[in-house]
């Protein structure tokens, strides 16, 4: 099944969260169902980061904000050569870390 | 409410300190109570982020108090991130304001150097979601090279003028003996020449090494206290007039518009209504430069600057000493260093000797108001301070 990340839906107001919140920042409602969030969006801001944790095999990564379609905003890792603003991206939920215990999985987004 | 006055001040230099963290944290508060005259403390603060993690050491507020010999007086540790010194003087004024205590010590200390540059970044970026942000490598630099970028599309901001706050910030600092960075740098060697892209590598685009703050050690002590015991210490009298702090979304990403900092704004509002002074009133402030972009939108944000002119005001020279509100005098956390959980003491510290007119060569010409702002997270966690001269 093609991996996905999650949105939390407030059940009273319909705001879509993430990450997950125990009470609604609009109408401060606690209960939430959750759906997956899309995959593509548009590009916010972003940096290509040189020091990174010790944990990580690679000398640098990109790093991004993006705006994915319906709203929700998300933080995720780039895989995009020359990325710029208002660009149309699109992500993959794929490894992004292993700290030499466990494997994290998040979003990386390419250029759509 | 009763009013809290400043009684004491000390400080370490701020640098790779080869102390044990509790003798780093003693130190200053040794200093400041010489500095007071006072014996004995009712209560002690200790502000520290990352002694549990970096330092193997727990508790440290009951270490700090006995390696003093104040027992049996109260103890706590306050962690707030890198507002954890700000956070402290708060809990300090609020015992004394409250009534609930007399003499109050806070101290902030922290010991990074312990490990490597790598490590220590890492456990700063604790500080970011743990899910959202921090499992994608992201760090405190990325955030704010992300929120430089945005802030240089929409107001104009270019990396000279980056760099100019890292020169202004290394100049001070060169008048300021406790200062972690003692090196003079140019717009010429980290900016305008074909060698400054060796000299000033990218760290986080379009971040570079000399936007970023040092990683350091030290400790920085205050004691507040009523005013009928302070005015027994001899200093100028310096009272701690306005305190406020507010919090913004933990993930940067959550922000309706991500180049505002609500929480710096909301604070900064809160410490001057309580001191009844205005932003124009004050003479000299200490703002939290861990990013050299962070000084000029925090100078807009607490209302020395109109939005998006902070960096105008820069070029004309306006936050130099000498010039109309200096900003960072002590060399700010870019050149005086960055100890995490001491930082928002050691910027109080600034202040007060300000205030005093003890800063020597770096003395702002009869400096009566002072402030002080304290960014914790990427700006989710802001504490604010107003310090007036009485007299």
């Amino acid at each position: 099944m093609e991996k996905s990340i999650l949105g939390y839906k407030c059940t009273k107001c319909a705001q879509v969260h993430y990450p997950n919140r125990t009470l609604c920042r609009k109408c401060g409602h606690n209960e939430f169902t959750t759906l997956p969030l899309p995959k593509s969006g548009k590009l916010l801001t972003f940096t290509h980061l040189y020091t990174l944790p010790a944990d990580f095999e690679v000398t640098s990564i990109g790093l991004g904000i993006v705006e994915l379609d319906g709203g929700t905003r998300i933080t995720g890792q780039l895989e995009i050569e020359k990325p710029e603003i208002g660009m149309k991206v699109r992500g993959d939920v794929k490894m992004v870390r292993n700290d030499g215990y466990n494997n994290y999985y998040g979003m990386v987004f390419y250029r759509a | 409410m009763r009013e809290v006055y400043v009684a004491g001040i000390g400080i370490t230099s701020f640098t790779r300190l080869e102390y044990p963290l509790v003798e780093i944290a003693a130190y200053p508060a040794m200093m400041a109570l010489q500095d007071s005259g006072l014996k004995k403390v009712d209560h002690v603060f200790v502000a520290n982020m990352a002694s549990g993690r970096i330092n193997h050491q727990t508790g440290l507020a009951s270490a700090v108090v006995d390696n003093l010999s104040l027992t049996p007086a109260g103890a706590e540790t306050i962690e707030n991130g890198p507002a954890s010194g700000a956070s402290a003087i708060k809990a300090g004024f609020m015992a004394v304001a409250s009534g609930l205590h007399d003499v109050v010590l806070v101290t902030g200390a922290e010991r990074l150097r312990e490990v490597n540059n790598l490590d220590a970044t890492d456990a700063v970026a604790t500080l970011t979601h743990p899910l959202a942000e921090y499992i994608y490598g992201v760090t405190l630099p990325s955030l704010a090279g992300m929120f430089t970028r945005l802030y240089m599309k929409k107001y104009g901001v270019t990396s000279r003028h980056l760099a100019m706050v890292a020169v202004k910030n290394h100049d001070n600092a060169m008048l300021n003996p406790f200062a972690h960075i003692h090196q003079k740098i140019t717009l010429e060697g980290i900016i305008d020449s074909p060698e400054a892209m060796t000299n000033n590598p990218m760290v986080a685009d379009p971040i570079r090494f000399f936007d970023c703050c040092p990683v350091s050690d030290g400790a920085a002590c205050l004691i507040l206290t009523t005013k009928e015991v302070a005015q027994k210490s001899g200093h100028p009298l310096v009272r701690l007039a306005g305190v406020g702090q507010a919090t913004d979304t933990h993930a940067v990403h959550d922000r309706e518009d991500p180049t505002e900092l609500l929480a710096v704004r909301g604070a900064a509002a809160q410490a001057f209504k309580m001191a009844g002074v205005k932003p124009s009133d004050v003479d000299v402030a200490e703002l939290h430069d861990a990013f050299t972009i962070l000084e000029i939108v925090e100078s807009e944000e607490v209302g020395f600057f109109k939005k998006g002119e902070g960096h105008l005001a820069l070029e004309r020279g306006e936050t130099r000493l000498g010039g109309r509100i200096p900003i960072n005098t002590s060399g700010g956390l870019k050149a005086k260093g960055h100890p995490v959980g001491a930082t928002g003491v050691g910027q109080a510290h600034e202040i007060v000797q300000q205030l005093r007119g003890e800063a020597g060569k770096r003395q702002v010409k009869d400096a009566k108001t002072g402030f002080t702002c304290n960014f914790g997270g990427f700006g989710n966690n802001v504490v604010c301070l107003t310090f007036v001269r009485e007299g």
